[in-house]
């Protein structure tokens, strides 16, 4: 039989008249349009899917939805690999390849499952138990084993090619699940008038409605909810999610919602529609009707292929066309599960009905009667027969069971080739507790009940544990219409459904021998948890639920309990004497189901990555060669290297050009702030630690920020524009800080000053043209102005024209030569930056990049606040205490600048150093000791803040803040670096290029 | 010497293929950020004498006279749009009228790059960028407001129902270029609310 288990008929999902082909395992399978992977691949008659986590046992599908735990597995290949997927939600499509997980060499024969073998000595804890020592051990022996023999899929290989995308989405309220509930209350609230968001994460509208059985309005589930999904999608208020999962809600309502736009289609992909979409919806109000999910019977094998959820079984059949066996049993608790049997019955398939209650006389199991099904009461299964490897199962022993028994004495054994089990229905409350939801156990029902929410989040339904369609209902509408517009409710629809008699629990099911032997009745399958492990739990002492499910990993990973939650939290009450409630909850976390890395990144990726902020020559700097650097946001030209030079000899020429010619500089990146108002002057002089008020119009000024700790901030020269206005530079990384630190202090402590502060930085294209040469470049630029030493002399400011550029010109320094910093608005920076470069053609000019300027500055003992400074430098730690006024009444920092110990001769003051070898660079950092001995430790005593090649000098240079600096000027230090050399340097003077600064006043 | 020129900070940029929306840059357009007290009587009448119309005190709206308009940024702080040609000389005589007055007056028409947004599905395209609600009734002509874009901080103007314009700051232009072009492809379009098609 090339198909065994696809029936003659039936399957509402499907398209017979279209075959689809695609491979599981390499194998071709084919099956129709509207199959899953699951479906298909039973329908081709193979039931394993993969192997379980640590035993390597074989698993097959026992869910019909997200609820599924073991059937995980990959699809598409190479980049385009996706690890972890349930097969039951995955619409197979032409060419699709899927692959089982877990697995080696094979899936029936795979070489892990000798765990299960030895599985006397895998306990629960057992990894704790075992891998304690050596500690050593751990990385290089434990890890990597388990790594390889427990675990999931694989990651892909290579690149991405597919796009993913975001997007933000408010609305009144926000329904989550497209059953019953959720339908019928998308179409109150809508009705009502509010903006209704309505996800499901399977591709049609219903639930699980189609095979709930009942009727609404005279039309069957089926048929009502395709009518009330159509007027949905046709609403104009009303947007549709499907193939959406909500996968965690958080405060305020921020739910996120992870939607696979194009994994079912590749043509879509192939159109460049987004693989995936996540969406940030802000909604008014939630509504929870994500339904319930049916609990599994621990018995012992429970976890054989074959074995699966009730509703799965059915499901199988009235969507799909395929039979999960030829014959089987329908084990239960409950009158629901019996509407399995009758559909089997209905469809052809042998059934019986094991039922561990006393009694079932509701409408449903009469009703299997009547067609002939064969039903024993107060009996349970007691264990599963396979054939050899566990891959099918032969048989099933059924044994009378009343509660309580602990061992089952007698047994029958049943031909059967599946199992359909239902030990009940769970309310989906995950989405409920991410945010603090609380719940109560209801004991009817014997599950978890949403109870209180600080959230305006409600749930309805099979998820608010009201599993009567009137109820359900009434619920709904009730829900709907409340939380929108005009607040009527509206009319409930009629709804008739078979009347069902309660469940009674069961959490585990007694076999003839002591379970673990042989035996094993899973609770979590996909953590391959027993009920074996969690009883061990108890009686080692593993009281705390939250520690039990950390110590045997039950309610873990990507399934967060779905399926296992209260079976496990059931033996765990009847181990350790508790009730459930007392046992409490574990908690339910994000992601409901997994999402994918792309859908967080979303489109910023590549170079959408980081925002990267350019200056107006960016470009130029790229046709030129030039190699970046970050400085903050900024790219920055680093050096502009030319015919095969290295970036070291390229910096070497533009510092030379400099020194001996002249260089040009993009300082665009600089801060710039305007500061403006009667108060501007005297609230300067309160951020700066020296005087501004003194500054006189058109003149320059350098200035020190500290905070109010007295550590250095910031520093840059502000220029006096007019009695009441100045302008500010700030460091290229501070332009923002600094600005908003200004607007800080204005705003909630000086609120009496009446000073304006405006962020120009990006108005201005910033240029030092700097060098003997420069003002021979200037000059050349046609200036209407007098750029001569004596009219506009170091520290001073002019406005004015070069030829046609407006500009703005400060006889301002970093480098220790001439120079002349020449801004220009944005929009005019290339063409004078063109211009410059060519007027300086002739006087050799070459563009200079920020680690010429960075050895050029260090040469002359320019500090960087950054490098020179960590956050815990003060201006005396720099020799600067020059800049501190003594005069002003207050600044900030000046305080705790009075602190004994910032002024303890102790601290780390600045220092240069030159090292005994003129060849040695001390790395960035190094640490300068007291004393070197063999290994450390070693008492450190300073470490260099920042050390070149000055070319200039033809040796190397570095600073360094050195305990008690300055008293030590002369001494002989040493450097240990890592791999034992030791660097010998002289404490010196911090100046080492033109100490007098003649070269700055020509 | 040359002429005196100007490169816009989209300047050179190619055309988008594949898009849903158009978007360009609006290269010629003078901004002047205004710093004044509206608790100032003085500040507030020689505003209005300059400017032709009084500066909007409700958050997030603009104000209008002929090609000049004023949009609300702070409650101490306003961007004055006119054409670049314009902008100096009303750089001039707001300066004029408010001398003596607390204030602020910057040309900063160099400082922020503009793109123009055109075309149906405008507000989804920008609702991939920033958690504001665009299909709020709020976002009517003459709305304007910051935003987070992206990463980045944005204002973004409603200049009509399927017009919008995005100031970035200048260094951010391309940044902001590319994440639209990212985010407005063709195969992404997307429609939010409304009627959809019943899928199959």
């Amino acid at each position: 039989m090339s198909k065994p288990y696809r029936l003659s008929t039936g399957g509402r999902f499907v398209d017979r008249s279209k075959k689809v082909s695609f491979t599981f395992d390499g194998k071709s399978v084919t099956g129709f349009q509207g199959d899953t992977v699951a479906s298909a691949v039973l329908a081709s008659g193979q039931r394993v899917f993969g192997r379980s986590f640590k035993y390597h046992r074989p698993r097959g599908v026992v869910g019909l939805g997200s609820e599924e735990m073991n059937a995980l597995i990959g699809v598409g290949q190479g980049a385009r690999h996706e690890p972890n997927l349930r097969a039951t939600q995955i619409e197979i499509f032409s060419g699709m390849a899927a692959v089982s997980q877990n697995r080696w060499p094979s899936l029936n024969w795979d070489i892990g499952a000798i765990n299960n073998e030895f599985s006397r000595v895998l306990p629960g804890g057992f990894y704790y138990k075992t891998f304690m020592w050596p500690q050593s051990f751990w990385k290089h022996v434990y890890e990597p084993f388990i790594r390889r023999a427990a675990g999931l899929g694989k990651a892909p290989e290579g690149r991405d090619p597919d796009t993913y995308e975001q997007v933000h989405v408010h609305c009144d309220v926000l329904v989550i699940g497209g059953g019953v509930a959720g339908l019928a209350a998308a179409e109150a609230a809508a009705a009502n008038g509010a903006k209704v968001i309505i996800a499901d994460e399977n591709p049609q509208l219903g639930g699980l409605a189609d095979i709930s059985g009942g009727a609404i309005d005279g039309q069957s589930l089926t048929d009502w909810s395709a009518a009330t999904g159509a007027k949905l999608y046709a609403a104009e208020n009303v947007h549709v999610l499907n193939r959406t999962t909500v996968v965690g809600h958080w405060h305020h309502n921020f739910v996120m919602l992870f939607e696979r736009v194009a994994d079912h289609d590749p043509a879509l992909l192939s159109q460049g529609v987004p693989r995936h979409r996540l969406w940030k919806v802000r909604s008014t109000q939630v509504i929870l009707a994500t339904g319930s999910i049916e609990r599994p019977i621990a018995f012992a094998n429970n976890d054989r292929p074959g074995v699966m959820l009730a509703s799965a079984a059915r499901g199988m059949v009235e969507r799909y066309g395929v039979a999960p066996g030829s014959n089987g049993v329908v084990f239960t608790n409950n009158d629901d599960a019996y509407q399995t049997a009758i559909v089997l019955k209905g469809a052809g398939v042998g059934v019986r009905v094991v039922d561990s209650r006393g009694r079932a006389e509701g409408a449903l199991p009469n009703k299997a009667r009547e067609m002939g099904v064969s039903v024993d009461t107060g009996s349970v299964i007691s264990a599963v027969n396979t054939s050899w490897g566990g891959l099918n199962i032969t048989d099933v022993k059924i044994a009378s069971y009343r509660k309580g028994q602990g061992r089952v004495i007698k047994e029958a054994k049943a031909e059967a080739d599946f199992v359909a089990m239902s030990g009940g229905w769970n309310p989906a409350l995950h989405l409920w507790c991410h945010n603090g939801g609380k719940i109560h156990f209801d004991d009817k029902l014997q599950a978890f009940r949403p109870k209180e929410h600080y959230d305006k989040i409600v749930a309805i339904g099979a998820a608010n544990g009201t599993f009567g369609l009137s109820q359900i209902l009434a619920e709904a509408v009730h829900a709907g219409s409340k939380l929108a517009g005009s607040g009527n409710v509206h009319p409930v629809p009629h709804a008739v459904q078979a009347d069902e008699r309660p469940l009674e629990p069961i959490w585990f099911a007694p076999a003839t021998a002591k379970y673990n032997e042989g035996n094993k009745h899973f609770i979590d399958y996909q953590n391959d948890v027993t009920a074996a492990d969690l009883e061990l739990a108890q009686r080692e002492g593993y009281e705390s639920v939250e520690h039990t499910k950390r110590y045997t990993t039950f309610g873990m990973a990507t399934d967060q309990g779905k399926t296992s939650n209260i079976n496990g939290l059931g033996v765990i009450a009847e181990a350790s004497g508790k009730t459930i409630p007392e046992v409490g909850i574990t908690t339910f976390r994000p992601p409901y189901t997994p999402f994918t890395f792309g859908s967080i990144a979303g489109v910023l990726t590549k170079d959408l990555f980081l925002p990267i902020r350019r200056t107006a020559i960016y470009q130029w700097h790229v046709d030129h060669g030039a190699v970046f650097e970050p400085v903050g946001q900024w790219r920055r030209a680093y050096t502009y290297p030319r015919n095969g030079e290295t970036n070291h000899q390229s910096i070497d020429r533009e510092i030379l050009a400099v020194r001996n010619k002249v260089g040009l500089l993009d300082a665009s990146t600089l801060g710039k702030i305007e500061i403006k108002g009667p108060d501007a002057a005297e609230f300067l002089d309160r951020m700066y630690t020296n005087m501004f008020s003194t500054l006189k119009l058109g003149k320059c000024r350098y200035g020190l920020m500290m905070n109010e700790l007295g550590f250095l901030t910031d520093d840059g020269v502000t220029v006096r524009l007019s009695d009441d206005h100045f302008l500010m530079h700030t460091t290229s990384g501070g332009a923002d800080r600094i600005s908003a630190w200004l607007e800080e202090w204005l705003q909630t402590e000086w609120t009496h000053y009446k000073v304006f502060v405006t962020n120009v930085t990006e108005n201005w294209s910033q240029f030092a043209i700097a060098g003997p040469k420069a003002r021979e470049v200037v000059q050349k630029l046609d200036p209407n102005f007098d750029i001569s030493h004596e009219a506009l002399p170091h520290m001073s400011f002019v406005e004015g024209k070069l030829g046609p550029w407006p500009v703005r010109v400060y006889r301002i320094s970093f480098s220790g030569e001439l120079s002349y910093e020449v801004a220009t608005p944005s929009n005019l920076g290339l063409g004078l930056w063109k211009d410059i470069v060519a007027a300086g053609a002739e006087f050799g000019l070459e563009p200079y990049g920020t680690e010429a300027l960075h050895v050029l500055r260090a040469e002359k003992g320019y500090i960087v606040v950054g490098d020179e400074t960590d956050g815990t430098t003060t201006p005396i730690d720099v020799g600067l205490d020059g800049l501190v006024s003594k005069k002003k009444a207050d600044f900030l920092g000046k305080r705790s600048l009075e602190q004994e110990y910032l002024k303890a001769p102790n601290r780390k003051q600045l220092v240069g150093l030159l090292t005994e070898d003129p060849n040695d660079v001390l790395p960035d950092g190094a640490y300068a000791v007291r004393q070197v001995k063999d290994k450390p430790p070693m008492e450190m005593i300073g470490q260099v803040t920042s050390s070149y090649r000055s070319p200039t000098l033809g040796r190397s240079i570095a600073m360094a803040l050195i305990e008690n600096g300055r008293a030590r000027m002369g001494e002989t230090i040493s450097f240990p670096l890592p791999g034992g050399k030791v660097v010998r340097a002289k404490i010196t003077d911090t100046v080492f290029y033109d100490k007098e600064g003649a070269k700055l006043n020509v | 010497m040359s002429e005196l020129y100007i490169d816009s900070p989209l300047a050179g940029v190619a055309e988008p293929q594949g898009l849903s929306i158009s978007i360009r840059e609006i290269p010629d357009r003078g901004m002047i950020d205004l710093r004044g007290l509206t608790s100032d009587p003085a500040f507030m009448a020689a505003a209005k004498g300059a400017l032709g119309v009084d500066v909007p005190t409700r958050p997030r709206t603009s104000a209008s006279w002929g090609d000049v308009r004023v949009l609300w940024l702070s409650t101490d702080q306003w961007l004055i749009l006119s054409s670049r040609a314009r902008a100096h000389e009303l750089l001039t005589s707001l300066r004029d009228a408010l001398n003596g007055i607390h204030s602020l007056v910057v040309d900063v028409s160099d400082m922020r790059a503009i793109i123009r947004l055109e075309g149906d599905g405008c507000r989804e395209v920008i609702m991939k960028g920033t958690s504001l609600d665009l299909l709020d009734k709020e976002y009517v002509q003459g709305c304007c407001r910051r935003m987070r874009y992206a990463e980045i901080a944005a204002l973004l103007d409603v200049v009509e129902d399927n017009v919008f314009d995005i100031y970035v700051f200048r260094s951010y232009a391309h940044y902001t270029w590319n994440f639209l072009c990212a985010t407005a492809k063709a195969p992404a379009k997307l429609k939010l609310f409304g009627a959809q098609e019943v899928p199959a």
